[in-house]
């Protein structure tokens, strides 16, 4: 027999069951909203990022050609092999090295003259010099490259008509193994607009105090740079250097569309990206290509690391953060 | 009235049952895909002519139901690669001539049976341009179709206002030079275009007074071309040799050193020859050399007519002979069956109406000389009213004669890869001076050789 006491017990661990499933079925509902509402994104990071991440891994060990799908067979490390022994990589490597060294100190230092320059106190009209300097990048690649594809044309361009004015035989730029380099390198610094803009938000995060400090110090203006500017804004400068890096290993937009996808003049602008693209899409040898994926992912990410561990010693973090 | 329904419902079950049978006894067409893009063709303007020449043909073919696809030149090649890798292959591609099949050359079904099993008439055409789509690994990989002979285009103002003749109007007559008689030859050529080659001062190439760097005409350039291209003045050549193991070496005759030797200097020496620069400037209309007015003389095929505009400013001349003999090289485009296909008896039915009866219209649509002889004198009439200057068209051909056998658009072991080395030589001696040029030929070589037997 039953008292009151455990009736009015019984509904109410009935009232917290239902409640509980109430709550558990609520739940469910919005977890599987939740998943609808996600799926596009899932079905698309499955579709173009991670099955074909996971497919070219399975693809550099094959000797796939696309226009011969019947007689693709395993290859084992065939492939990895061959990157030894074909001389393209080498050439591929050598030019986009070549290129980083004259280009990646001027993509780093460059934004922070620019950014300098613009936050400078004495200088009038800023918002009007920001505006101009950043305007380049968003002008469309292609279109760009076009436009200074005639501004630097040795014959007929306006860079060597200037040059001329003041008595200066301009370059053959774009046409010069010696000169293309230079080339892609002003032609690339039309895209620091980005860059120069969040290291000119950076120095204007600095706080005033602390120039105000060193001034008493006595430091002057390079002083002031050097021990209050630069570890302020090198978290910023780190993260250009590593956008760049990778930005490097991954070059391909402009000497593609300024000179094509077979590295003219002779082999100058076969950069490691132009001889993944030409030998995926040109040479139809996906299997190899594969692995040349791999091996720019590879170097990409080893570069990346080594910045990271360098990153300890000359980045400074004001609230203590670090890799 | 019971028995009536027993009767009349199994007697409709049977008409229906009977009805939805029909079509099933009814054969379907067979569906037969034709890929245009790898050459000309797929520009919007010469879409529609190609589409009223399949709707002609559905028209007409109960049996085979023809679709066309088209895809823009750049990106024909991957695409159909990936339409093959993806078991959608096309049954038939083109027009095309050897250039743009190489990559494509193991897809190709060899015709041979198929004209064999249809009695299909080859002796309409040459037999040289038939033997021109043969190819000793696949066979028969064409029926000859549009034909881009080669010549010189040559600007009789310049010549005029240099002083000199204009050149022969025939192969094998020779040139008036300062009065002489000289061979219509290399050495010929490149004197007159030495003279034809003229500084901002007024000073030709042939005097000292002449100043390099402000070339404002030039003589000669050969029109778009490519390394092998380059070569083919001086007669044919092939740039590898099969040991017969399943490796290559890779060759250079010696025309073709001597070739590229002559185009080196041009370019460097003698500067009658724009180099890359030169040619890629707004004075050289950016690449389309010729057409600027400040080139003489030009080396290319029939299909440069595409790109001249209305400049009626131009005569045609026979191709300079070197050491007494004349190669004309020659573009040929038509339809290739791919080996892919499942239905190859109904694909060469297509093919031959494309070659056939549709060829008229679709020879005006892609610019190209017919391979039939019969079928000429329309062309040419439609030239002629369009360059109404009068062009001597038995040049063109004429020059059939001089066919350039083997192609200079001959397949090359890993043949993609290949050629973007030929590329580049060909870049870097453009771009480059003061090179030992016979240096660098041995280096592309060695490049050569290696890629050569990288193929498998």
């Amino acid at each position: 027999m039953s008292t009151v006491s455990d009736q009015v017990a019984l509904q109410q661990d009935a009232r917290r069951t239902t409640k509980k499933e109430t709550s558990s079925d609520l739940m469910r509902t919005q977890r599987i909203w939740g998943w609808i509402f996600l799926s596009p994104w899932i079905i698309g990071i499955l579709a173009f990022t991670v099955i074909p991440i996971v497919a070219s891994l399975g693809f550099s060990f094959t000797n796939f050609e696309l226009n011969k799908p019947d007689q693709v067979e395993f290859v084992g490390l065939a492939n990895y092999v061959k990157l030894f022994n074909d001389p393209l990589v080498g050439v591929a490597i050598k030019v986009t090295l070549r290129f980083a060294a004259l280009a990646l100190p001027l993509a780093i230092i460059l934004p922070i003259a620019l950014a300098a320059l613009l936050n400078n106190k004495n200088l009038k009209a800023k918002r009007i010099f920001r505006t101009l300097f950043y305007m380049p990048f968003i002008v469309p690649v292609v279109s760009a490259v076009y436009i200074w594809g005639g501004m630097l044309n040795s014959q007929t361009g306006w860079f060597n008509r200037a040059l001329a004015i003041i008595g200066v035989n301009g370059p053959n730029w774009l046409d010069s193994q010696v000169w293309i380099y230079p080339a892609l390198v002003i032609i690339g610094l039309w895209g620091l607009g980005n860059s120069y803009l969040i290291t000119l938000a950076a120095m204007q995060a600095v706080p005033t105090e602390l120039y105000e400090a060193a001034t008493v110090d006595g430091a002057g203006a390079f002083g002031r740079f050097r021990h209050v500017t630069f570890p302020m804004i090198s978290p910023v400068v780190f993260y250009n250097l590593v956008l760049a890096v990778i930005g490097l290993f991954r070059y391909f937009e402009i000497p593609f569309v300024l000179k094509g996808s077979e590295g003219f003049p002779g082999q100058s602008t076969w950069f490691f990206n132009i001889h993944f693209f030409r030998t995926t899409f040109g040479f139809l040898d996906m299997g190899y290509g594969s692995t040349l994926a791999w091996l720019l992912f590879a170097m990409t990410m080893a570069a990346t690391l080594i910045l990271f561990r360098t990153a300890r010693y000359w980045v400074f973090y004001s609230s203590g953060e670090m890799f | 009235m019971s028995k009536n329904v027993y009767r009349i419902v199994p007697l409709m079950l049977i008409i229906v049952v009977l009805l939805g049978a029909l079509p099933a006894f009814a054969q379907e067409p067979v569906t037969i895909t034709w890929f245009v893009g790898l050459g000309t063709g797929a520009a919007p303007e010469q879409q529609d002519a190609q589409i009223a020449v399949v709707d002609r043909f559905n028209e007409t073919h109960d049996d085979i139901q023809l679709e066309v696809i088209f895809v823009t030149n750049d990106e024909a090649p991957q695409t159909l690669a990936t339409l093959i890798a993806t078991g959608e292959s096309p049954d038939i591609i083109g027009p095309v001539g050897f250039a743009g099949t190489n990559a494509f050359l193991d897809n190709l079904l060899d015709l041979q049976p198929f004209v064999d099993a249809t009695g299909y008439d080859l002796s309409q055409f040459d037999t040289s341009i038939v033997d021109f789509n043969r190819v000793s690994q696949q066979g028969l990989v064409g029926l000859p179709f549009a034909l881009f002979p080669s010549f010189l285009y040559y600007r009789p103002a310049l010549f005029e206002e240099a002083g000199l003749e204009m050149p022969p109007t025939a192969h094998g007559e020779p040139y008036i030079l300062d009065g002489e008689e000289v061979p219509w030859d290399v050495n010929t050529l490149t004197e007159i275009a030495k003279r034809l080659t003229v500084d901002a001062n007024g000073f030709d190439a042939t005097e000292e007074e002449f100043d390099p760097e402000s070339i404002v005409q030039w003589g000669f350039v050969n029109q778009w071309t490519n390394m092998r291209q380059n070569a083919t003045m001086f007669g044919p050549g092939s740039l590898y040799e099969d040991n017969g193991d399943g490796t290559f070496t890779a060759v250079m005759p010696d025309n073709w050193r001597m070739a590229y030797n002559w185009v080196y200097d041009a370019i460097w020496k003698d500067h009658f020859y724009p180099n890359a620069a030169q040619e890629a400037s707004d004075l050289l209309a950016n690449g389309n050399a010729f057409a600027s007015g400040n080139v003489a003389i030009a080396q290319s095929h029939l299909w440069y007519t595409c790109c001249l505009g209305d400049d009626t400013e131009w005569q045609i001349a026979p191709t300079p002979s070197y050491e007494g003999t004349t190669t004309a090289r020659l573009h040929a485009d038509t339809f290739r069956i791919l080996n892919t296909s499942d239905n190859p008896e109904e694909a060469f039915e297509v093919l031959t109406f494309l070659v056939g009866d549709a060829s008229r219209e679709l020879l005006q649509v892609y610019g190209g000389m017919p391979a039939r002889p019969d079928q000429r004198d329309q062309f040419f009439a439609d030239l002629d009213a369009r360059f109404t200057q009068g062009v001597n068209w038995d040049i063109a051909i004429a020059s059939l004669q001089f066919v350039d056998i083997p192609s200079h658009e001959e397949w090359l072991p890993n043949n993609n890869e290949a050629f973007t080395r030929l590329q580049s030589f060909w870049s870097f001696i453009q771009s480059e001076p003061g090179l030992d040029i016979n240096a660098e030929i041995d280096n592309l070589l060695a490049d050569l050789d290696a890629i050569y037997n990288a193929a498998e």
